[in-house]
């Protein structure tokens, strides 16, 4: 492995170009070969392991680019973001294990959070120190969070909280959950959402893993009972915090994992090079169906491309983005379940007698494809995108 | 006329090129011409000193897109890249200045004695035919042509044959990378175009027509076709703002990846606006077969498929595994 003093980092005034280049050359040094999933060295890399390797990319100035530097960021533009995340992309690393505190909990705090919560909580993210996870659904409020139930009730100079969320992912791990309860009742519909910053370990508080198909349990029940918090830990005054969640949820759909179109094409790379490795298979390549097959994918990446840098373009240049984030997310999440679907169908013709990398793509494309299944409903569904779209972007009257 | 590009913007010249081709209604190819020429349109991408504008292709994209818009049968998306890759000439000039008109046969459809087919080019004066080295100008007088009305009767592809012919010119391989990548950009905006004229018509549509005391937009079978429609459309123009962005050697992949995208995405998007159109969508007078056609001219002139394999094939050559 390579000492940091051979890199040297750009300034800020060096441009996109310098701090993607940079990315590269840094990723691909030092990364371990067990960490890449498209390596025959692969294992899954621990809990602990992520959060070394996120804690460097973070060191040497690949993480937090955009954050002020106040907060322990970079103070950087979306445009370095994006240069960055293709390198990000490109290469089989392992997804963050923070995203929700660095794409959801961190933004909502720069905008609604006081001077000591900013203080005590976006360092931490950065540094890896601390996990988040977002506390919004339930089961009786899923995109619709206007029904949601769990209830903040004052007590002096805390808050008591009751209630129950859902498909909390990553809360297992986590030191704080990004909480979102209401003052009054399901009638008041938006109004009176308040939004905590909620310490794991706080008492009363519950967390029950749900398997999924994927064999895993990322996510899980969390259940409030009684739960006394601070009003220190309270993010916002009463629907602030609701109302920036919903600023940056719209930001945070076109931009956060910008690295998505760019992993795509790994992973497409990851699977051609399974079938060139194995003489039985390198034959297939040259079938026009098949060719046709990866044209298309292909052609659905780079289109994925020109959402996501249309948006950094528009964001640079001040344009909201609204509910256009809508169409990045459904682009992906359809043609991504799409390619895992085409990735099985092709791995399943690799045996135990194939090579070693083929074995890998098997392994990794099987579990890709479960995975994926989740994309078309995780950060509203498919049909929840539809009508975003439909009402919002194409602006259709309803009567 | 100087043009400073960073005094201008592209949306400019869409709006500029909306007024003009709106019109040109009724007139005969001749005058349409002219009025285009007039306006600036075919120099747009050629430089000053012959005439042109000298912009980069960033102004032509959103002129094609309005004439696919407006179905505009004239072959804008051909003269404005030839205009520029025929600079300097006396063809060049010519087609610069509306006098004369061109039609584009790409190599897809060569078999036997013929070249190919191009998506329209029975009124046009000369043939650029891609060939293994590149491109060659043709007088058409010079050629044997063969109209087929079969897809399109108003506006017949037309097959050609320069078995005996002499070409004017040829392009060599730089000039005809450039200009091949520059009209497979100019035509995926071109269908885009088609796409976008046929969303707004279709959803205009659904908001006016009422059934059973409400406008069909309001069923949500509807309003989700409509959101798809708008999904892809919106992520094949993306796209093709991409590409022309590109440059160096990954120029033509790009193009190549955005004109095979917008001819796979919109054929959904043509084929549902005359779906949702219902028995209106069907007749001939409603008009959106035309720009099916269009786009369905262009998918055979480019051997329907044969790109989307191309850039399946490049991709995989370029994941070749170094041992």
């Amino acid at each position: 492995m390579k000492q940091e003093e051979n890199f040297a980092r750009p300034d800020a005034a060096s441009g996109p170009g310098a701090y993607r280049q940079y990315a590269r050359e840094w990723l691909h040094s030092h990364l371990p070969a067990h960490m890449r999933a498209d390596s025959v060295d692969y294992r899954t890399p621990s809990l602990d392991e992520c959060r070394d390797w996120e804690a460097r990319m973070y060191q040497v100035g690949l993480a937090g680019m955009t954050w002020p530097t106040a907060y322990g960021g970079h103070g950087l533009s979306l445009r370095e973001h994006l240069a960055v995340n293709k390198e990000v992309g490109a290469l089989a690393m392992p997804e963050s294990v923070s995203s929700i505190g660095k794409e959801l909990a961190g933004p909502i705090i720069m905008a609604v959070g006081t001077e000591a919560q900013k203080q005590a909580f976006l360092p931490a993210i950065l540094e890896m120190r601390e996990y988040w996870c977002q506390g919004f659904s339930e089961p009786e409020a899923g995109s619709d969070l206007a029904r949601l139930r769990t209830k903040a009730t004052p007590d002096g100079d805390d808050w008591l909280i009751q209630g129950q969320k859902i498909w909390t992912s990553g809360a297992a791990k986590a030191h704080y959950c990004l909480l979102l309860t209401r003052t009054g009742t399901v009638a008041d519909k938006h109004r009176g959402l308040l939004m905590f910053a909620v310490p794991m370990d706080t008492p009363g508080i519950r967390v029950v893993p749900i398997r999924s198909i994927d064999n895993k349990q990322s996510f899980a029940e969390v259940f409030f009972d009684q739960v006394r918090v601070p009003d220190s830990a309270r993010l916002g005054a009463a629907d602030e915090g609701w109302s920036a969640a919903i600023r940056v949820l719209s930001i945070e759909r076109a931009t956060n994992r910008m690295y998505r179109a760019w992993r795509f094409e790994c992973e497409l790379r990851q699977l051609v090079r399974a079938y060139q490795s194995e003489p039985a298979l390198r034959g297939r390549l040259q079938e026009p169906g098949l060719r046709q097959a990866v044209g298309q994918v292909v052609s659905q990446i780079d289109g994925l491309k020109g959402l996501v840098e249309r948006s950094v373009e528009q964001l640079q240049a001040g344009e909201p983005i609204g509910a256009r984030g809508s169409l990045t997310k459904l682009y992906w999440s359809e043609c991504h379940q799409a390619f895992a679907s085409l990735a099985l169908s092709m791995v399943a013709d690799i045996n135990p007698g194939h090579s070693a990398l083929a074995q890998r793509a098997k392994a990794h494309f099987t579990q890709a494809y479960l995975f994926s299944r989740a994309e078309s409903i995780y950060a509203g569904t498919t049909e929840v995108q539809l009508d975003v779209i439909a009402q919002r972007i194409q602006q259709l009257t309803k009567d | 006329m100087t043009m400073q590009s960073e005094e201008l913007q592209p949306e400019e010249f869409g709006q500029a090129a909306q007024a003009v081709i709106a019109a040109l209604q009724g007139q005969g190819p001749a005058e349409a011409a002219a009025a285009m020429a007039d306006a600036g349109l075919f120099g747009i991408c050629a430089d000053e000193a012959q005439g042109g504008l000298g912009l980069p292709l960033a102004f032509a994209m959103p002129v094609v897109r309005v004439a696919g818009q407006m179905q505009l049968s004239y072959p804008l998306p051909e003269q404005i890249p030839a205009s520029k890759a025929l600079q300097g000439t006396e063809a060049g000039g010519q087609l610069l200045r509306g006098e004369k008109s061109l039609c584009v046969v790409m190599a897809a459809q060569a078999a036997g004695d013929w070249s190919g087919v191009a998506r329209n080019g029975l009124q046009a004066d000369y043939v650029l035919v891609q060939t293994d080295a590149g491109f060659a100008l043709y007088d058409k007088a010079a050629l044997r042509c063969q109209a087929e009305e079969m897809l399109d009767p108003e506006v017949p592809q037309l097959w050609v044959s320069t078995t005996g012919a002499t070409p004017l010119l040829t392009l060599d391989a730089e000039q005809s990378q450039a200009f091949c990548a520059d009209i497979k950009l100019l035509w995926a905006e071109y269908v885009n175009g088609l796409c976008a004229g046929a969303l707004e018509r279709t959803a205009d549509y659904l908001q006016a027509r009422v059934q059973f005391g409400r406008p069909l937009s309001a069923k949500q079978a509807v309003r989700h076709h409509l959101a798809r429609m708008r999904l892809l459309l919106e992520a094949s123009s993306a796209q093709a703002w991409r590409a022309q962005r590109a440059d160096g050697c990954d120029a033509p992949r790009e193009a190549d990846s955005a004109l095979a995208a917008a001819l796979s995405q919109g054929a959904w998007v043509l084929e549902k606006a005359i779906h949702l159109h219902g028995g209106m969508g069907f007749t001939w007078e409603l008009g959106l077969h035309r720009s099916l056609r269009e786009h369905k001219k262009l998918d055979a002139c480019l051997g329907a498929g044969a790109l989307m394999r191309a850039v399946g094939a490049d991709f995989i050559d370029r994941c070749e595994v170094t041992q």
